[in-house]
Formats: structure tokens, sequence, C-alpha cells
């Protein structure tokens, strides 16, 4: 597989004087499960095979994807991409350059202790159906519950014309549970995501039981929620809506092609545009995370790369075309959902660094407040206003954490809100999610406990 | 790469429809998706790419003891390929559970006609010409200000076909063709930057005004820089095509879906001739509306298209279907069903959501508003609560309108409230109608909307 990627690069370089061209290759196995209250709507397998084709040519990106492995294809494929480079080349002013970076050849295999791949369809079912069997028997107010499955497994090559040759194992588990109650005309919906790129055996983790009741119980509980009061409020974050804080607000600001666009970050590197107690990390090297990989789809190691430490920009997450502008070293976050697409800026693992305090102190300081513990979705502009929706939240009253809140949101403006950052727990969770940004991205966040003195809260009340 | 024929689409369906009951499924069905864009990129200012995709798969569906199994492959040149596909839809139908609500896979029905779904000019456009569009859309915007920054867009173009085969005797086939150019941008004035501001323009035939767009984005950005901040109130809205796209595809559009009412998940349950909005909205669903982004002769299962009353002067009329929610019921399919190309099964999916447009012009709409916002984007609308219609969402920006004009902007303004609240506060439609995403709708005018302020 790796010369045939070989020789089509050479004919891009050779034929077609292209500076620079790469071959991404896959062979994908997916199992994916959906369970409605138990009914198994379908149980699927799917086989993805395909070619994508980067090349540069007079500073110019041509990119040409191909769902097939034949050697002809790839051939008329690649003049194809040389040729609209060419022609995307007419009307540009800055030539496209790419940070040097040292060609590596590398495989890596990944040893599972539970290979999803040799795990049977009869026994996902039944972890599916375990887990809905919880969620519905919780309480008799549940009214659904939706299970969606995803294994994937295979192999991807990456070999570009500066001399990397990569082959890599590739393996994610993950799966959603979404459930919703109803009781006298009140509807309320909860969910929960797992992901692993360690194997099966997170399912021994996080048992099937309890995700069904963590899910279930959170639905439950926000039938007797009121709705919050809008406006501004100190509020004490969990760590899962931390970790989309930090996801949303800032990490797509430190997107280096971000920054580039006009987000807030370009303009202050170096400077300090938070309190001291923030340090936030993208890291794509912690083993099993859902957001982890050795290699990104350039062919560069993923790092674990600073993003603020002690509230001053530190660096930016980039691919190679970016590192060149910036002057900076390539992080390893160029990634592409699959061969579909070009590899663009994305995060992996990106989360808060914890600090000295407890939970119970974060809560004690907040007079009239809120706790939001899990969030339901999240999104930020670049000129720097993020929204994040919660779907679990509790009033703080005198330094007590109240009665449960209901569908309420925060935002802000991201810079104003991190120097409002003024107690950092010492505890430290992250979870998976999945983020788009025109592909989807598997990814992980989070961090600890933090408090914020004062931020907008939508509440309809 | 040459596209498949017609035949050859058709052939394959029914070719592995027959290789799946040969090998012991009670019932098949085979959908065959072919896709090839071309495309061109600008980023930062500059058009520097240029793309082309070509995917194209087969997903079979089958049914044994009415348990159900799915599978697909994008390797198509190879037979045993074919084979191993319709082995493991059925291994995995023998791994699942029997699902006593199957009633079995659609029959074949009569289908509508449809309009300005393909234009061969749109695919004879090669990236030259693409690259000649794109340029006419960045110069336009350029134009307009020197603090217009186009942060991202393109032009790019496709051919899209699939067909369907069961074993009831469907053996449908379609094709059609896309186009769209879009521009975001954001305006920088000193130290201030704007929110992204986006305009596009999309058709299924080759008509779309890249000069026209290029403005628009370049024109909101621009307007965008004056900003003030507002007060907490309630207050009236105008929502734009692109915020009612936002708001109503996480809330009101899984209320009308069938599997959801059917699911306790809606609070539309019980509602049908009831009135549930105000009385100034009609919408229907249109698969078959002229030249619309989603309209086909079927839908992911080979059922016709059609266009279905969903809500009538305010009043509940009907729900949307697939042909299991239908079969469900003792009902027909709506035609809803929509797949993720050769990739999924199928599910319940609205085609074009038009809202009926009113006698205003949007003009008038904006003049009579003697205090209110009007409101492009959203942010945070896919956090709404799905099941219960509550949002908690930011515009990004908001513009305050004053004595029927525009006056400036107000950043982070968050909105509050309950999307079928909202649905009976509609005080006005207005005429500017257009299609953004599967809506088709005009400006919509709201009362009584909760607006937090800094």
């Amino acid at each position: 597989m790796k010369d045939l990627l070989t020789k089509i690069n050479n004919i891009a370089t050779q034929k077609f004087a292209a500076q620079y061209a790469e071959a991404r290759a896959q062979k994908l196995y997916k199992t994916m499960i959906t369970l409605k209250e138990g009914r198994v709507e379908a149980a699927k397998q799917g086989i993805e095979n395909g070619v994508a084709l980067r090349v540069l040519v007079n500073g110019a990106w041509g990119f040409a994807s191909v769902g097939s492995l034949n050697s002809e294809i790839l051939t008329s494929a690649v003049a194809d991409a040389c040729k609209m480079a060419k022609t995307a080349s007419a009307k540009l002013k800055t030539p496209i350059k790419l940070a040097q970076v040292k060609a590596v050849t590398d495989k890596v295999e990944l040893k599972p202790r539970k290979n999803p791949s040799e795990i049977s369809m009869e026994d996902k079912i039944k972890t599916a159906s375990e887990i809905n069997r919880t969620a519905l028997g919780f309480d008799r107010r549940i009214k659904s519950c939706t299970i969606d499955y995803l294994d994937l497994t295979g192999t991807s090559f990456f070999v570009n014309s500066d001399g990397t040759r990569i082959e890599q194992d590739k393996l994610y588990v993950w799966s959603r549970i979404t459930s919703s109650a109803r009781s006298e005309g009140i509807f309320t919906y909860s969910r929960e995501e797992i992901g692993s790129t360690a194997g099966y055996e997170i399912f021994d983790q996080q048992t099937p039981e309890a995700l069904g009741e963590k899910v279930a119980k959170r639905a439950i509980q926000q039938l007797n929620a009121k709705s919050p009061k809008g406006g501004k409020f100190p509020v004490v974050l969990g760590p899962n809506v931390v970790g989309v804080f930090v996801h949303e607000a800032f990490g797509h600001l430190a997107e280096a092609d971000l920054a580039l666009s006009g987000g807030v970050l370009a303009s202050n590197f170096g400077k300090k545009i938070g309190s001291e107690l923030v340090t936030f990390y993208d890291d794509g090297t912690i083993e099993g995370s859902f957001g982890s990989f050795k290699y990104d789809d350039e062919g560069v190691p993923s790092h674990k790369t600073l993003l603020i430490k002690d509230g001053v920009v530190a660096g930016l997450m980039h691919n190679r075309e970016t590192a060149q502008k910036f002057k900076a070293e390539p992080t390893g976050n160029a990634r592409a959902e699959d061969f579909r697409v070009e590899p663009i800026i994305r995060m992996r693992c990106t989360y808060m660094s914890p600090r000295d305090r407890s939970f119970e102190e974060l809560i004690e300081e907040v007079k009239a407040g809120y706790f939001f513990k899990s969030f339901r979705g999240g999104q930020a502009n670049l000129d720097g206003t993020f929204q994040v929706g919660i779907q679990e939240g509790y009033e703080i009253v005198n330094g007590e954490v109240g009665e449960p809140v209901r569908n309420a949101s925060i935002s802000g403006n991201t810079l104003e809100t991190l120097h409002k950052v003024d107690a950092v727990g010492k505890d430290f969770q992250l979870d998976p999610g999945r983020c788009g940004k025109g592909q989807t991205a598997f990814i992980c966040d989070g961090g600890p406990h933090i408090k914020v003195s004062e931020v907008v809260v939508g509440g309809s009340a | 790469m040459a596209v498949l024929e017609k035949n050859q689409m058709i052939s394959l369906a029914e070719d592995t429809v027959k290789a799946a009951v040969g090998k012991g499924a009670q019932e098949a069905e085979a959908y065959v998706y072919e896709g090839q864009a071309t495309n061109v990129g600008i980023e930062l200012g500059q058009i520097s790419k240029s793309h082309r995709i070509i995917d194209r798969g087969l997903g079979v569906r089958v049914a044994a003891n009415r348990a159900i199994g799915f599978a697909y492959t994008n390797i198509l040149d190879d037979t045993a390929a074919v084979e191993s596909v319709v082995i493991r839809a059925l291994s995995a139908a023998k791994a699942s559970k029997p699902d006593p609500d199957w009633k079995g896979l659609p029959q074949k029905k009569p289908y509508g006609i449809v309009e300005k779904t393909y234009d061969s000019k749109v695919v004879e456009l090669d990236s030259e010409d693409l690259v000649n569009i794109a340029s006419t859309m960045l110069n336009a915007a350029g134009q307009v200000d020197k603090r217009v920054f186009p942060i991202e867009g393109g032009i790019g173009s496709a051919y899209i076909s699939n067909a369907v085969a069961n074993s009831n005797g469907i053996a449908s086939f379609d094709k059609g063709t896309v186009i769209e150019c879009s521009l975001a941008a954001i305006a920088r004035d000193g130290s201030k930057v704007t929110p992204v501001c986006f305009e596009f323009n999309a058709a299924r035939n080759y008509n779309i005004d890249p000069a026209g767009v290029g403005e628009e984005a370049a024109k909101l950005a621009v307007s965008a820089l004056k900003t003030k901040p507002i007060e907490t109130k309630t207050t009236t809205l105008i929502l734009t095509q692109f915020a009612l796209q936002d708001l109503l595809a996480y809330t009101l559009i899984n209320a009308v879906k069938a599997d959801s009412v059917q699911r306790d998940q809606s609070p539309f349950k019980g509602k049908i001739g009831e009135t549930v909005a105000s009385e100034s909205l009609t919408i229907s669903d249109d698969g078959l509306f002229r030249g619309g982004m989603r309209t086909w002769v079927f839908d992911g299962e080979g059922v016709p298209h059609q266009n279905t009353p969903i809500i009538e002067e305010g009043v509940l009329r009907n729900f949307l279907y697939d042909n299991y929610a239908a079969k469900k019921e003792g009902k027909e399919s709506t035609g809803n069903a929509s797949r993720a190309g050769y990739l999924s099964t199928p599910g319940i999916e609205t085609t074009n959501f038009h809202l009926m447009s009113g006698d205003k012009s949007s003009e008038d709409m904006l003049s009579e508003v003697e205090d209110g916002l009007l409101i492009y984007y959203l942010q945070g609308a896919h956090s709404s609560n799905p099941v219960s219609g509550e949002f908690s969402v930011v515009a990004t920006p908001a513009w305050k309108i004053e004595k029927g004009e525009v006056t400036h902007c107000s950043r982070g303004v968050m909105l509050a409230g309950n999307i079928f609240e909202v649905l009976k506060n509609v005080s006005a439609v207005a005429s500017n109608e257009r299609q953004v995403g599967s809506l088709i709708a005009p400006w919509v005018e709201v009362e009584s909307v909760r607006v937090i302020g800094k």
C-alpha cells in the first residue's frame, strides 16, 4: 500500500511539478447499533476504503478523494488534483508554504485489551440492551431511551513527498445514550456520552447499569427543576462544563487557522488574557483518551501543546501551513475525518489544569448563583462570544447547592470571562465528545471545578 | 471518473436485492449512491484551493425473521465485495432481535413530477469556471469597504444520483445537481472585530448571484461594527431565515416527526386538529417543491415524495412518516425517509420545510417595528431542549430596530424562551421567501421574547 502511495506522489512531483504531495489511505470497518426503547432499529456493519490525495502546485492546494485503492484510478485522480491546484493558483496573492518537519517512518500497532472487532454483534447488542433496561426501569416517567453505539477499527496509511511513511492502527469505541422523561406536561431530556481509543474495556470502567442510571436520574430530576432567572450571576462550573468552555470558548480561538481569520488571539500572543489561575493544554498524547493519536493526518507527531500558562497566551494549535505563517512548530493538530476530506486544524484533548481548592470551598463562596454540572451543547464565535447550554444545573443559595434548574445557558465574552475565573479546584475529570467544524472529530475535554465571579445566565424566568 | 449511468445503478441495486433474497433474506432493499463534487475554496481573503470528491457506495437492508440488518461498502468495482456486503447485512440481522412492529418494506407507488432539479450546465462547470465565480464574489465583497476581511468561502458544484430497489418490486433512479457559493466575512476596525457574517446562494440549476453574495456578506459585517449594549427586557424580534432555520431544526422539526410522537417525545402528541401556532403560520413539508434543495422524485426507501400539510393557519394537520413509523399506525409513509448517502439506514427527516409567505414586504415589516431586534444568526440553537422546545441562545449579533430603522448592533444578547410559545406569538410573516437548508421561509416577526442584555 505504501509503495503504491509513494508512486502516486511521485507522479505529482515529477510529472506535474508539485512542490509537495501527500497520499492518505484508509481501510476501515465500522459497527453501528441503534436501540430505541430496547428495539434494535438496525444492526449495521460497514466498510470504507479510500484515498485522499493532496498536492501543492504553484502555492495552491489541489485535493482529490476517491473511494478506491485502484492504481489506475489513483493515477488519474492525482493528475486531476494537480491540474485543479494549478487552476486555483491563478489568482493567488500569497503562495502557501509548509513548515519543515522531520520525515518519519513508523508503524503504530494498537494492542487493545478488548478489541471491538473481536466482540460479537450479539454481545454489543447485549451491552446496549442493559443500558436501556436500566434507564427505562429507573422510573415510570422515563418515556424513551435511545442508544447509539459505534466502533471503528482498521488501518490508515500516510506517505508524503518529504519521505514520511506511516502505517497507523485506528480504534474508536463510542456510545451516546439519550433519554426523555415526561410528567404533567413537562418534558425533560438527558444525554451521556462515552468514548475511548483504548478498547471495548470502556464498558468495564463505565458499566451499562451505571450509564443507564446516570442518564435516567438526570431526566427525572429535571422534571422538578425550575427555570433559572436570566441575568449576571457568579457560577461554579463542573469539569464537564469547564471542558466544553475550554474547548468552545477558548480552544477554537487557539486554532491557528481561526486565529488568522481575525480571531481575538492572534493579537494577544504573550499577553495576559485571563486570571493567573488559568492554564490550558491541548494534549494528543493521553493514552486511551478519545482525542489521542500518535501522528496527525499530515504525518506530524501529536504533541502536548501549552495554550495558556497562568493567564498568558503561550501557544496555538497548528498544521504545517499555519506553523510556517507563525514561525512556530507544527503541533500535530491536522486531522481529517476520513478520506473524503482534507485535514484541518482540530483539537485533541483540551483541558484546564487543576489548582488547590475543594469543591465545597467553591460553593461556600457563592451567596446567590448557580452550579452548572453538565452541558447540552456549546458554540463560540470568532469575536469571542460563547454560549454553553446546560442540561444539569442547580441554584446556589447562601453557599449551598439548592434546587435544580432546567434549560439554562451561559454566555459571555471569552477573554472577559477568563479574567473572572477566581477559584480553581483540585479535582480533575475528562469527558469524550465530538466536535463539528465542517467535519466531525473525536475529542476529549475537561478540567477541575472552577468558580467564575460573573457570567450571563440565559433563563426565561 | 465517469458517473454511473441509470441502468448501471438500477441493476446493481436489483442484483443486490436478488442476491440477498437468494441467501435467505425475507425482504431486502438496496440503496446505491453516487456524488461527484468540485469545489474551489477561499481562505483568508484569497482563492487558494480546489477539491474534487468522488464518493459512491451501496447500502443493503435486510429483514430476516423481522430482525433488521444493514451493511454498506464503498467498493463497487468488485463482485466479491458486493456479495460480502449482503452476507454482512444478513449476519447483522441474525445477531439482531426481532421487531414485532416491523411490517415490511414499502410497496411500489406512482411517482410525482419534479422540476428544476437537474441542470447539465452545473455538471459542465470545471474548476476554472469555479475560480472565476469565486473571484467575482471576492471582488464584490472587497469593494464594499476596506475593513471587510473574507475569511472563508467558496463555490461548489455537485452531481448526485441514487437508486433504490427492494424485494417488493421498487427499482427507481433519480439524479440531480446542486450549485452553491458562500462567503463568511468579518469587519475589523482597530482592535474591534465583528462576529462572522455569512451569506450564500444555493440552487439546483445554474442560478446563483456570486457578486450579490459577496456584497451582502460584506455589508452585514460592516453594519456589525457599530455596537451598543442593550438592556434586559421582553421585546419584538424579526427572525431572518438563518435564525429561523437554526431554531426550528432542533425543536419544531423534532416535534412533527412521527417517530418522536410515537415515542412520547413530542408536545404535539394527540394535538392533530388543535391550534398550536399563530393563525398567520401555514407550514407544509413539500418534497416536490420546484427547484427545492431537497426535492427528489422519491425518498430513501423509494417512496414518492409528496406535499404534506403540517400546520394550516395555526392548526396542526399531520406528522412526517417513513414507512416503518407509518405502518406502525396503519398509515402510509409521507415520503420522509432520509439517508446519509449509502452509509445509513433511513430515518425520518423533513424535505423542504415550507413556511408560507405573507403579503407584507420585509421593508414594511421592518419599518413598522417601533422597538425590537433583527436577528440574523444564532449561536447555541443546537443546545435547545429538543423535547420541550425550550431554548436559550445568543444572537451573534442582534441588530437593534428603533422607529422602523436598523440603528446599530449589540453583542452577546441572549434570547430565551420556548419555541412552541414563539410559534403562538408570531405576529406577521413577510413576503421575502428564500431557502436556507431544508427551510423555505420569509422573515417572521415574533412578539414578547425574553432578551437578556449585558
